[in-house]
Formats: structure tokens, C-alpha cells, sequence
């Protein structure tokens, strides 16, 4: 069973007068423990598509599944639960919270969850990833290459079975960037976590299990490898 | 699961937010707790100086002679040692210097040797009132000496007496607040009193009886005998517990309208609490959307900025409560002359406790709304992607309803009059109403000019920048607005009717308590045409069979029938006097007496022609049918009656006779020092130097409503100042867009500049066109006045408050005038 399933799943938004179809009667099927890459220019849906498939957003039409149960019309505070057990997040603006420190934003996600071992799981966590010495850190005070890292710890606090990347090197130099996709990259391979990867970058796809190509709202291309 | 590290941090990151909050919190409470904590201490001052106030244990009052019947009680009681008595009489008169030809009315007290029973009237000498208030001494207020530039030892004629001035007052126990006197204080021992010689029948007196008991315990059995044996509606006894002060119910009365604007800068204050609130929340909207996107529940989400608004409310209400008692202290500065010296002020633990309970309910409220609408931020917020515009949801409603529910039951719980209540809340929701259509009207119109000025367009855009409160910042501000310039117009109005501008037809001295058979002479000396007015005062007892219950209508506020009136009889109209009702001012069709009603009465009771007044005149009962209902068809000072009988009815009863009359001012201490010589016992009033007292009464009045007032204005203020903040992030972005474009700072300056400006106009232009329109009413119904729009005075108005807005907004806008393009795009890419 797949792990992560959409079924013709269409989103459009409207700006002012118009309304622009971002996605197209989409369709995926995303096996347990597979690394895949979500690729397309820019504009081409794939980071709304990251969104629909992890329930941040909603869509038009079509369904979408997780370990076969539909999220699709599940109510917002059902959604954020399931988010919180089942999903990390990685996003390309990392997207910490400015008034928690370094640990404490990874601590966040386990804490909601009522985990009493939150604080230790953050701090190995932080540790693995470089990160012991800047717990304490706020955001500010953290380079661009370090939030990211604090980032994927926070995704992956709570064991989550699939990861969501949205562009998590977008903002970064090459080096911080080749680092944090590597960082990806192994965690994947220890944790045999699904990750779901959107990019723009054929390199970053090169090293995928699986790229699909978004052109103009549709999958244009479903490869194992590019 | 609180984090209380974290709930510190957001407000401390949005400490501006906060700090706006926090102040909201504070106005919305500070003016009604330190006018509940402040009258709070005038009563409890009153109650437990009540015997002081009053000087006695039980006073009786009496406009006439005292019966035989209430005089033989007291010496029954007196003679058995129960109680002590001194009898007071008080009445204003003209007072003379000896040697020189200059004449003042003065209120003269004359007093038996008890006096006073409890308190003390305090002497400059020092020395003991009993022992200098001997037979043909005068005890005299500064003011008299200073007028007539007399000084101790100087000799005074009072009516057919000269008498001696020994010492000067300083501090008259029953006597606490002089502001409302016609003139200074004179007094006399009783046993002058005949030598005197200027009581006649239906002269203007105050008679009163001060009564100690020797127990205290036997207070209300004596209280009762003396009232079994009083003459009802004429002779009122009461004890110093029951027994109302004139300055007790004007502070009441004054307090209560003070309540009223203290309520509608709590609605206002509360609008600025949804505001600010609104905003913190905005500011924090992505932090939200990460917390949910990562598995927050909405639940979690409303709890934790729940207890953000709590520690934020808790510390706006505690510092409200500090602030209360601070205003509290400057109150009777404020008050200075209108409050008797012995108030004491007091923190009182209800007032506290009442704060405690304002402040939780004012933040749960006012806080529901935008903590409820956190449900409707969804995760996607992190991408910056805006929620679509919904129409009002069914929280929207409830929170409407629950405003509206709330400030019902606190104008209800607060004024306890359910009429006036109704009144007022129907007058602030049509005021709110009316502003926020004038304003959404006006911000239509801006929005659609397309001004050719790079400046004035990109400050008219700025108005309607996401997140920028523009509409509420005016609505607050008209609302506020409104109140403070009708105040300041309707005063203006006041006094150029009666001032400024004395109507050149009014009279300007009245001379009155003539007695019918000194009319020829007086007549004769005073050599002017003059209409004569007889005055007989009476009570009345029923309209239309129905006992009138003197206790209900003397706590109606305004006129009421429990008082006594002073009637007249003549035979027709006055030359400013019009049939409303009736065919003529009495029915030669009708037999028996005859009384014309003027149409200010219809107020205090329903009354029509045909219906019956019982009166009580001289304790002799009368009942007259209403023959007609006249109304006065012009605003003037012209002497006017409730009640005018037909000569019959009134023309043997016990009167004196007044005229009023017009006298070049020059002519007027002349005429007055003529008249009292030889007439001593009337009294002679310039009506000019009165009206001056009143006026200077009105502008202490008008100067502290406006004080209070201004609250709600900063209110308004408060919204500005949060809008500013809300929209900063828009405001940096703008400023360093135009700074990169090329623009220099003072550009930037001058668009936000503008857009104060237009903002600032747009609320007091409107504020003045309403309050012209309320004040124009008020004007020409309630008062029934000319009205003149004092556009000078507007003018002055809008520009002082359009220049507090400038200000306002400039000053939080000055450190976003100050960002540095580079920082702010270095933060932008970092932040991605």
C-alpha cells in the first residue's frame, strides 16, 4: 500500500478577477520509504502540490490519501494531529518560530504530543546535526545553513513516516546547501523515512529514488531516476 | 501545555502590540473606577459627617412661619430635656455700608446662641463663633469686606439695623460649598432679627429648626413626634441620616452625567482593545501557521494567546486600578469649590474589587472575537497566502451581542434609571452608527481620487494599506470627537446668550420680596414703567385626583412637582407669552378657579386642559382647572410662571411683588443704594453679576466633562497608534522601496505626513458637521436658544486635532523613517 496516494487531484486560485489553475488532475502514488523528488520551473505547481499532499492546503477536486485513509475533507483539527505524528516539515524559509530558541523549536512539535522525552530527543537531535552548542541560540542569532538544520530536526522530532521538503537548499549557498540535502539524505537512509523533495534542481534530483516532473500543472514525466 | 517563556518572548516581540493593549485596558476602566472610588468618598465623607453637614441631629425646614403646633411639641420636648433646639433663619437681603453709598446682596444667617450643634463655624480670629455672635455683632465672608472695603469694626446697615462686623468666616459646617451662592454670607444674632425688620408676609425665607437630642438612641421617636405634630407639606422634619444636601445632589447629578462618558470611553477603549488585539495576532499569524503546520490544534492555538491576553489583561488592569486612584488624588483639584473641604479621599476595596471585575470582563469581551477567529488561520499562512474576505460569521454575531448585552447591563447597573439608560445607549449606538456610515462614506470617496500630487496619492493609498484600521481609527475618533465639540459649542452658546451678549431686552435687575403696600412708593421712587408680578408660593397636592408623592418626584431628576412653586395671578399673556392650548389664557364659561399652565410643566406630569390641580396655598387648599397651556415664544430672561391663576383666586393671599427691569449698567448701584435705603427689606439682584457666577460655574463644569472626555479621545488615539505598528512591516517596505527608487526621506516623511493629515480631517470634519447638528438641537429644543456655529472656534477644533493626529502618527512612524534600505533587505532575503 502506498504510503501516499493522490487521485486526480486539481487546485486552482483566484487572483482578483482570475482564476489560475495550479494544478491539473494530478495523480501519485508514493510507496513506503521511498526518497522522492518533485520537480518543475517555476510555477509549474510543484511546491502547491508539497502543500496538498501534507494537508497544509486543500484542493478542488480529487482525493488524497495517507496509508489509504482520505485526508481530503478532514476538518483542520483533525489535519493538525495527524500532521504532528505523521508528517516533518522542512521548509525552503525554515519557518522557525522567532521567539523559541534552537532547541525549543525542535522540542515544540513532541511537546504538543505530550512527549515527556521531548527535550532529550532535541538535544540528540541537535547533536547528530552539528547543532549541541547553539541550543540555546535564537533564530536571529543562527546562520542560514544552521536554521535549516534546526529545521529538519524539528521534522524529524516526532519519527514522522514521511518528510516533506519544500526547496530546503533554496535559500542556502551551495556548500550549506550541499550539506543539509546530504543531512536529508541520511536521516532518510537511517530512519527509512519517506521523503517527499521539491525542487528545481535536476543535481538535487539526480540522487532520488523517484522524480516526478510537474509542467503546467500535470506530471509530465514519472522517472526512477533522471 | 503553557509556555510561559514563550508567552513572554511574543509580547515582548511585539511589545508595541502590547503596550497598546495594555493602555487600552487601562482607559477602558480608569475614568469609571476613579468616579466610582471618588463618589465613594464624597458619600461615605457625607454620611459620616452628616450630623456636621447638617449641624444637627433632625432639621426642620419651612418656607413659612413655623405652626404652633410643631413650636409647642418642641418646648414640650425641650422642657423635659430631650432635646436642645436653635432656630435659623435664612434670607438674602441688601446690605449697606455705613458711610458709604455702596450696597451688596448678601445671604444673611441669622442664628440663635446653639448654633452650631455639631461642627464648628471657624473664625479668622480663632476665636469662638458663640462668643463673637453676640446682639449687634456680624460675623461676615472675606468677600463681602472685600466688595464694599469694610473691615472688622466697620458698621453694616441690614434693613432698619446697623450692626458691627466683628470677625470674618472661614468654614461654615452645614454650609461646605459657597460656589452657588448669590452672595456672601452674612451673620446675625436672633436676637437682632426683629430690629431688622425685613420679614414680611410671602417674603423668600428659610426657616429651619436645628434639633440635638440628648440620646442618641431616641433620635427616630423624636423624629416622629416633631413630624406628627408638623404641618404636612409645609413643615418637612428629618434627621441628619435622611435629611438630602443640596451639594450631595449636585455632585450626584454630576457624577452620574461624568458616569455616562466614562461608559462610552469604555466602549471605546474596548474597541481599542479588539484593535490592538487584532493586530498582535496579525503580527503573529505565520508563528501560528508554523504551530499548526507542525500540529497544533486550534484549541492549543486559542489557549496559549488566551493566556497572552490574560498576563497582558491582568497587567493593564492592575495598573488601571493604580491609575484610578492617581486620577482619583487629582479629582479634588479639579472639583476645587464644588466639593466640600471635609471629603476625605479613600481607597476603597469595593472600588478595587469593582476594577478587578471591569478589567476581566472588558478583556474577555472585547478579546472573544479576534482570539475566536484564530481558528481561521490555517497553516497555509506560511506561505504568506491570504485568507479570502467572509461575510460576518456566527462568532462575529455573538460578539456583537455580547457588546451590546455588556454595555447595556453596565449603563443599566451604572446610571439605575432604566429611561435615561435607554436613552443613552440608544444616543451612543445612533452616534457610532452615524460615524461609521459618514466614514465608510467619506474613505469611499478618498479611495476613488486619483490626486495628480505623487505625495497626496501615495498618502491616500497608504490609508487603505492591508492591515491599516483606517476605518475604525476614524470611527473612534468621530465618536469621541463629537462629544467634546457639542460640549465646547453648546457651552459657547450658553454663554454668548447669557454672557457675552446680554439679550439687549432682558432685564438686568430684579427687585424682589416688595410687599403689596410698599408698591405705590416703591413705584414712585423708582420712577421707571415697570409690570409688577404678585408671587404667592403654594405646593401642589394632586393632578387630577392623584396624590402627588413628594418623595418619588424629589428624586426625579430635573424639575419635579414635589417642590414648592411660586404662582401669580393676572389676567393676560405676557408680551413673550403664546397659547399653545386653550382659547384664552382663562374660560369665561367656566366658573371656579382657574389656573393657565406653561407647557414646561407637561414634562413633569400629563396634564390637558379640563384637568383638575389640586394646590395647597398658605396651607389653604385650592383646586384649579387648566384653562389653557401657554409656551414661551422666545428664549429670554423675561420673569416667567408655571402657574397663573385668575385674580380671585390669589389676590388676597399672603404675596410679595417683584419687577424686573432694564437699567443702563451705570445706573444700576445707584439705583440699588437708592432703593434699599428706603426700602430695607427688598432685595435688589443684578442679574448680570449673578449670571457672571453661573457662568463661571458652567466653565468649571464644561472644563471637567471635557476633562473626562478627552479620554475617549485617546482612545482614538490609541487605535492610531496601534494601526501604525499593525502596518509597520508595509510602512519600512514602502519607505525603502522609495528610498531605492530614489526618493529622499522628506518625500517619505510627507506621505505619511498626508496621510495623518487627511485622516486627522476626515475625523474632525465630520465629528464637527455632527456635533453642529447635535449642539444646534440641543441648542434650539432643549435650551431653547439662538444657536450661532462659532466657525472661529471650529475652525480651532478641527485644526488642533487634526494637528494631535499628525503628531501621533508621525511620532510611532519615526523609527520606520529611520530603516536603512540595506538592513531591511538583508532581513527580507534572510528571511526568505
Amino acid at each position: 500500500m502506498a504510503i501516499l496516494e493522490a487521485r486526480g487531484v486539481s487546485k486552482s486560485y483566484t487572483i482578483g478577477n482570475r482564476r489560475i489553475a495550479v494544478l491539473d488532475e494530478v495523480s501519485l502514488n508514493v510507496p513506503d520509504g521511498e526518497f522522492l523528488v518533485i520537480q518543475g520551473e517555476s510555477g509549474s505547481g510543484k511546491s502547491t502540490l508539497l502543500s496538498v499532499l501534507s494537508g497544509l492546503d486543500s484542493i478542488d477536486q480529487g482525493a488524497v490519501l495517507i496509508e489509504g485513509r482520505e485526508i481530503t475533507n478532514l476538518p483542520e483539527d483533525e489535519l493538525a494531529p495527524l500532521r504532528n505524528v505523521f508528517m516533518g516539515f522542512v521548509f525552503q524559509s525554515f519557518n522557525l518560530v522567532p521567539a523559541l530558541t534552537a532547541l525549543e523549536n525542535v522540542m515544540f512539535p513532541a511537546e504538543l504530543r505530550g512527549d515527556q522525552q521531548a527535550r532529550d530527543k532535541a538535544e540528540k537531535l541537535l547533536a547528530r546535526v552539528g547543532l549541541a552548542e547553539r541550543a540555546a541560540n535564537f533564530l536571529h542569532q543562527l546562520s542560514g545553513g544552521e536554521k535549516q538544520r534546526c529545521a529538519i530536526c524539528r521534522a524529524l522530532v516526532n519519527d514522522p513516516r514521511i518528510v516533506f521538503a519544500d526547496e530546503p537548499t533554496g535559500n542556502l549557498d551551495s556548500v550549506n546547501g550541499q550539506a543539509v540535502l546530504e543531512l536529508l539524505r541520511q536521516l532518510h537512509r537511517e530512519r527509512q523515512t519517506t521523503l517527499v523533495l521539491v525542487t528545481h534542481s535536476r543535481e538535487i534530483a539526480g540522487t532520488a529514488d523517484r522524480v516526478v516532473t510537474l509542467r503546467d500543472g500535470r506530471i509530465g514525466v514519472d522517472n526512477t531516476y533522471v | 501545555m503553557f509556555n510561559p517563556r514563550l508567552i513572554r518572548r511574543q509580547i515582548l516581540g511585539s511589545r508595541h502590540q502590547s503596550i497598546v493593549f495594555v493602555l487600552c485596558v487601562l482607559l477602558s476602566m480608569l475614568t469609571l473606577v476613579s468616579l466610582s472610588g471618588f463618589s465613594r468618598s464624597v458619600r461615605s465623607s457625607s454620611l459620616r459627617d452628616a450630623r456636621e453637614l447638617h449641624a444637627a441631629d433632625i432639621i426642620i425646614h419651612s418656607h413659612t412661619p413655623f405652626s404652633s403646633g410643631l413650636l409647642a411639641e418642641l418646648s414640650d420636648l425641650k422642657q423635659k430635656k430631650v432635646i436642645d433646639s436653635a432656630r435659623i433663619t435664612i434670607f438674602y437681603s441688601v446690605v449697606r455700608a455705613e458711610t458709604q453709598e455702596v450696597s451688596l446682596l448678601a445671604e444673611l444667617k441669622v442664628v440663635e446662641a446653639t448654633y452650631p450643634f455639631y461642627g464648628k463655624v471657624e473664625l479668622v480670629s480663632g476665636r469662638s463663633f458663640r462668643e463673637v455672635l453676640t446682639p449687634g455683632s456680624l460675623v461676615v465672608e472675606q468677600t463681602l469686606l472685600d466688595r464694599l472695603n469694610l473691615r472688622p469694626g466697620d458698621k453694616l446697615k441690614i434693613g432698619n439695623a446697623l450692626l458691627t462686623i466683628r470677625d470674618v468666616v472661614l468654614l461654615e459646617p452645614d454650609r461646605p460649598v459657597n460656589i452657588f451662592a448669590l452672595g456672601p454670607r452674612v451673620f446675625i444674632s436672633e436676637v437682632d432679627l426683629a430690629a431688622l425688620d425685613l420679614i414680611g408676609k410671602g417674603s423668600r425665607v428659610d426657616y429651619r429648626i436645628l434639633v440635638k437630642v440628648a440620646d442618641e438612641r431616641e433620635l427616630e421617636r423624636i423624629a416622629g413626634l416633631l413630624d406628627n405634630a408638623a404641618l404636612p407639606d409645609r413643615e418637612r422634619v428629618e434627621t441628619y441620616r435622611t435629611a438630602g444636601s443640596g451639594i450631595k445632589r449636585f455632585l450626584d447629578n454630576f457624577l452620574f452625567f461624568l458616569n455616562l462618558i466614562g461608559i462610552f470611553t469604555l466602549v471605546l477603549a474596548g474597541l481599542g482593545i479588539e484593535s490592538s488585539l487584532t493586530a498582535f495576532l496579525a503580527e503573529q499569524e505565520r508563528t501560528i501557521g508554523i504551530m499548526k503546520a507542525v500540529g497544533a490544534g486550534s484549541r492549543f492555538i486559542i489557549s496559549h494567546y488566551y493566556a497572552v491576553v490574560s498576563v497582558l489583561g491582568l497587567f493593564g488592569t492592575l495598573v488601571g486600578i493604580g491609575a484610578s486612584f492617581l486620577l482619583q488624588g487629582l479629582l479634588p483639584n479639579l472639583f476645587h469649590g464644588l466639593l466640600p473641604a471635609t471629603v476625605q479621599l479613600a481607597i476603597s476595596w469595593s472600588a478595587v474589587v469593582e476594577g478587578l471585575l471591569l478589567g476581566l470582563l472588558v478583556v474577555t469581551i472585547f478579546t472573544f472575537l479576534p482570539l475566536y477567529r484564530l481558528k481561521e488561520v490555517k497553516p497555509r499562512a506560511i506561505f504568506g497566502k491570504e485568507e479570502p474576505k467572509r461575510l460576518p460569521s456566527r462568532a462575529t454575531w455573538i460578539f456583537a451581542i455580547l457588546i451590546a448585552v455588556f454595555f447595556v447591563s453596565l449603563v443599566l447597573l451604572r446610571i439605575g434609571e432604566v429611561k435615561i439608560g435607554a436613552y443613552f445607549i440608544l444616543g451612543v449606538g445612533l452616534l457610532i452608527l452615524v460615524a461609521w456610515l459618514s466614514a465608510t462614506g467619506v474613505l469611499w470617496a478618498l479611495k476613488k481620487l486619483r490626486p495628480a500630487n505623487l505625495v497626496l496619492r501615495q498618502a491616500l493609498k497608504g490609508l487603505f494599506r492591508p492591515r491599516n484600521a483606517t476605518l475604525w481609527i476614524v470611527v473612534t475618533l468621530i465618536a469621541a470627537l463629537v462629544v467634546i465639540f457639542s460640549i465646547t459649542l453648546v457651552e459657547q452658546n450658553l454663554e454668548e446668550t447669557f454672557v457675552r451678549s446680554y439679550p439687549a431686552d432682558s432685564p438686568n435687575i430684579f427687585f424682589i420680596d416688595i410687599q403689596p403696600g410698599q408698591k405705590e412708593a416703591f413705584a414712585k421712587e423708582l420712577g421707571i414703567a415697570a409690570i409688577y408680578y404678585p408671587v404667592v408660593r403654594g405646593l401642589i397636592t394632586a393632578v387630577n385626583g392623584v396624590t402627588i408623592n413628594r418623595e418619588q418626584e424629589h428624586r426625579k431628576r430635573g424639575d419635579n412637582l414635589g417642590r414648592e412653586f411660586s404662582l401669580t395671578y393676572r389676567r393676560q399673556l405676557l408680551d413673550d407669552e403664546r397659547l399653545v392650548t386653550g382659547q384664552g389664557l382663562f374660560r369665561d364659561d367656566w366658573s371656579g378657579p382657574q389656573v393657565s399652565v406653561l407647557d414646561t410643566v407637561l414634562s413633569m406630569a400629563k396634564m390637558q386642559v379640563g384637568d383638575t390641580i389640586a394646590f395647597r396655598i398658605q396651607g389653604i387648599p385650592v383646586e384649579a382647572r387648566i384653562s389653557s397651556i401657554r409656551t414661551r415664544s422666545r428664549a429670554s430672561l423675561q420673569p416667567f410662571f408655571y402657574f397663573v391663576f385668575t385674580e380671585e383666586v390669589l389676590k388676597d393671599a399672603p404675596q410679595t411683588v417683584f419687577t424686573a427691569l432694564r437699567v443702563e449698567k451705570e445706573r444700576t448701584a445707584a439705583l440699588q443704594n437708592r432703593i434699599v435705603a428706603r426700602f430695607p427689606n427688598i432685595s435688589v439682584i443684578d442679574v448680570t453679576a449673578t449670571v457672571a457666577v453661573f457662568s463661571r460655574i458652567m466653565e468649571r463644569l464644561s472644563l471637567i466633562v471635557r476633562f473626562f472626555a478627552l479620554f475617549s479621545v485617546a482612545a482614538g488615539i490609541l487605535i492610531i497608534v496601534s494601526s501604525v505598528f499593525a502596518t509597520r512591516h508595509t510602512r519600512i517596505q514602502e519607505a525603502v522601496f522609495f528610498k531605492i527608487l530614489g526618493a529622499r526621506r522628506r518625500f517619505v516623511f510627507a506621505v505619511f505626513a498626508v496621510e495623518n493629515l487627511v485622516l486627522g480631517l476626515t475625523s474632525s470634519l465630520i465629528a464637527l458637521l455632527l456635533s453642529q447638528i447635535i449642539s444646534y438641537i440641543i441648542c434650539r429644543t432643549e435650551l431653547d436658544l439662538g444657536y450661532r456655529a462659532f466657525p472661529g472656534i471650529s475652525l480651532l477644533m478641527v485644526l488642533a486635532m487634526t494637528a494631535m493626529v499628525i503628531a501621533v502618527g508621525l511620532g510611532a512612524s519615526v523609527s520606520i523613517l529611520r530603516e536603512r534600505p540595506a538592513v531591511f533587505l538583508r532581513q527580507q532575503s534572510e528571511e526568505g
